[in-house]
């Protein structure tokens, strides 16, 4: 009993992990057709950023709060000058773009931090374990649940609720007519962009201590984070949180049951989805 | 158009020639060079069959050199006494029938779906080569011995530079000059058509899931065969043969070299094993040049160094012939 309801809280905090990687790259593939590759790369550089700040400071709580804002500050100067500038030439030279800047940023990494997998201690309150019912879990992972069940409530409500998040849906719908609604949609793009990075990044933050940081984690979770929308469908939020519990869930069961496959597993359901519904749970045929 | 394909076969027979005589003058360092070059080319080549040529975007083409090289290692390993050629036609075969296997569940899809499907296969293949410990070695390589050559009456030493450049050379080159071969075919033309566009060639009656099959294994295939090559090259076989680094090396030669043109990227192999082998000489970090020179090609030269010779050579036209010919000076298309 004790073990399931641990693998299940295991497998629900790397769901909320991966749901904060995979939101952004959903919301963007949404709007620009673009499959972001560099999306999981600032993902390991908000991590790393957080390990050197967090040895200059000492203070998590300020990593949490300044990795993400630089993460969205290199999102939006890589979407303004980078990204837009090949937009004319086509999909295939944006996607190969962030593709090159996800070779980039992997070896700026490798060249600045080394290739040694880096330990993060963070202290305070949340290094301790918490005793719920019996079973005994590390505070540290229930924070990291909370904080991606925070985001997600936030951004369901600045997405339903707002008119910055209306304009973001209807762009994710059709963009063109947005653009031609008088909204200024490179702006809108940008935005979002530059959002997804903060969110990722914010992700990368909050796994340096829950996973070990390495040069490596970035393919990891694109990987899975690429499974998660396509199992949700392209641009959809709610997809993207349902292929991201289930995806958690695989993983976490599969690593305990099927020890040799577990690997295999969740490309498993990815190929059972795709030949059911080939454009997702919650995608819309287009 | 005359006059531009009778220059690529002036300029196709020297760059031959040159091929063919260099290693008689050149020191084995060169030599090993240029058979790298050669194996990478077709590996190139076959990956621009499926991205130039089928508009397919791959993110899985390196599980095929990988399996091809893996399967070539692990069979010479396993079978005393394999023969030269049959190590590489069990490679060739078995990445063939994968991709058989994989391009009937990909048949269907295009676009994203396909680059994702293409990426999540070779992450599959990545995890079966690293946890298949007894066959691939795991993390550890397969350490992988060259065979002799045996042709009937004279036996071939492979373990000397110039032979296995020779044979390399023979072998590869036949298969690129059979891609080439290819793209001029009916069935390559329909390839060509089925990216332009799909649904005119379904009326016409065409079968566009066919063809896209077809060439995805045709592909493999070729992979397949360099990767037996590069077992046999490098005498070993790590996990890195079938990782997804693997793939962004073709991704990196193909874009490098250009799309448009089929000995494109010939030439970005060429470049990318030079480059490669130059910077790595100068500083450990040369994949961070190599990703920044993408960068640039991607921002300033989309039609990568095929496309920025295609213009040079336009703009020398247009100076030497001065106002006499407009007609060449605006090439259509593009």
């Amino acid at each position: 009993m004790n073990v399931t309801t641990i693998f299940i809280l295991h497998g629900l905090v790397y769901a909320g992990l991966l749901f904060l990687v995979s939101s952004g790259l959903t919301l963007v593939f949404g709007m620009m057709n673009v499959l972001n590759f560099a999306h999981a790369s600032f993902y390991m550089l908000a991590a790393y950023f957080s390990y050197s700040l967090l040895r200059w400071t000492g203070n998590f709580w300020l990593c949490l709060l300044v990795c993400p804002f630089l993460l969205f500050v290199i999102g939006a100067l890589i979407e303004r000058f980078l990204l837009r500038r090949v937009h004319v030439f086509g999909h295939l030279h944006e996607l190969l773009l962030t593709f090159g800047i996800a070779f980039i940023i992997s070896e700026v990494v490798k060249w600045v931090w080394g290739t040694a997998p880096l330990p993060i201690e963070i202290g305070g309150f949340l290094d301790g374990n918490v005793t719920l019912r019996g079973v005994i879990y590390p505070t540290y992972r229930f924070f990291v649940l909370f904080c991606s069940i925070l985001i997600g409530l936030l951004m369901s409500f600045l997405l339903l609720k707002t008119r910055m998040g209306i304009t973001v849906r209807s762009a994710v719908d059709d963009s063109e007519m947005v653009n031609a609604l008088g909204v200024n949609t490179p702006r809108v793009f940008m935005f979002v962009f530059a959002l997804g990075a903060a969110l990722s990044g914010l992700a990368g933050v909050i796994s340096g201590p829950l996973l070990s940081i390495n040069t490596g984690m970035a393919t990891a979770i694109l990987v899975d984070a690429f499974v998660v929308i396509v199992i949700g469908g392209f641009g959809s939020l709610i997809g993207a949180v349902v292929a991201s519990l289930m995806i958690g869930q695989l993983q976490s069961f599969g690593a305990l049951l099927f020890p040799k496959i577990s690997l295999a597993l969740i490309y498993l359901l990815m190929a059972i989805v795709l030949i059911a519904k080939p454009s997702g749970l919650f995608g819309e045929k287009k | 158009m005359k006059k531009d394909s009778k220059a690529i076969q002036i300029w196709g027979l020297i760059i031959l020639l040159v091929l063919f005589f260099l290693p008689l003058v050149a020191r084995p360092y060169i030599v090993n060079l240029l058979t790298e070059m050669i194996i990478f080319s077709l590996y190139a080549v076959s990956y621009n069959l499926l991205l130039g040529f089928g508009g397919l975007l791959s993110f899985g083409h390196g599980m095929f050199l990988g399996l091809g090289a893996f399967t070539a290692g692990a069979m010479l390993q396993r079978i005393p006494g394999l023969p030269f050629f049959g190590a590489v036609f069990l490679g060739t075969l078995v990445a063939t029938l994968i991709g058989l296997g994989v391009g009937c569940l990909l048949l269907r899809h295009k676009g994203t779906y396909y680059a994702l499907l293409t990426l999540a296969f070779n992450a599959l293949f990545y995890a079966v080569a690293i946890k298949w410990h007894a066959v691939t070695g795991g993390d550890d390589g397969l350490p992988v011995k060259r065979p002799n050559l045996h042709l009937g009456f004279v036996q071939l030493p492979m373990s000397d530079v110039t032979v296995f450049y020779y044979v390399t050379l023979v072998v590869i080159g036949c298969a690129v000059l059979f891609c080439w071969y290819f793209t001029k075919t009916a069935m390559g033309k329909t390839v060509l058509l089925v990216r332009e566009n799909e649904e005119r060639m379904q009326f016409i009656g065409y079968n566009p899931a066919a063809s896209r099959m077809i060439l995805f294994t045709l592909t493999a295939f070729f992979a397949g065969l360099a990767g037996s090559f590069y077992a046999l090259f490098f005498k070993f076989v790590g996990v890195d043969a079938i990782g997804i680094d693997m793939t962004t090396t073709a991704l990196l030669m193909t874009f490098i070299g250009g799309t448009k043109n089929f000995f494109g990227p010939v030439l970005g192999a060429g470049f990318y094993i030079y480059f490669q082998n130059f910077l790595s000489n100068l500083t450990d970090r040369w994949p961070l040049f190599m990703g920044i020179l993408f960068v640039l090609m991607v921002l300033f030269a989309p039609q990568g160094l095929s496309g920025l010779i295609r213009s040079l050579v336009d703009l020398f036209r247009k100076r030497e012939n001065g106002k006499a010919t407009p007609k060449e000076v605006h090439p259509s298309g593009e």
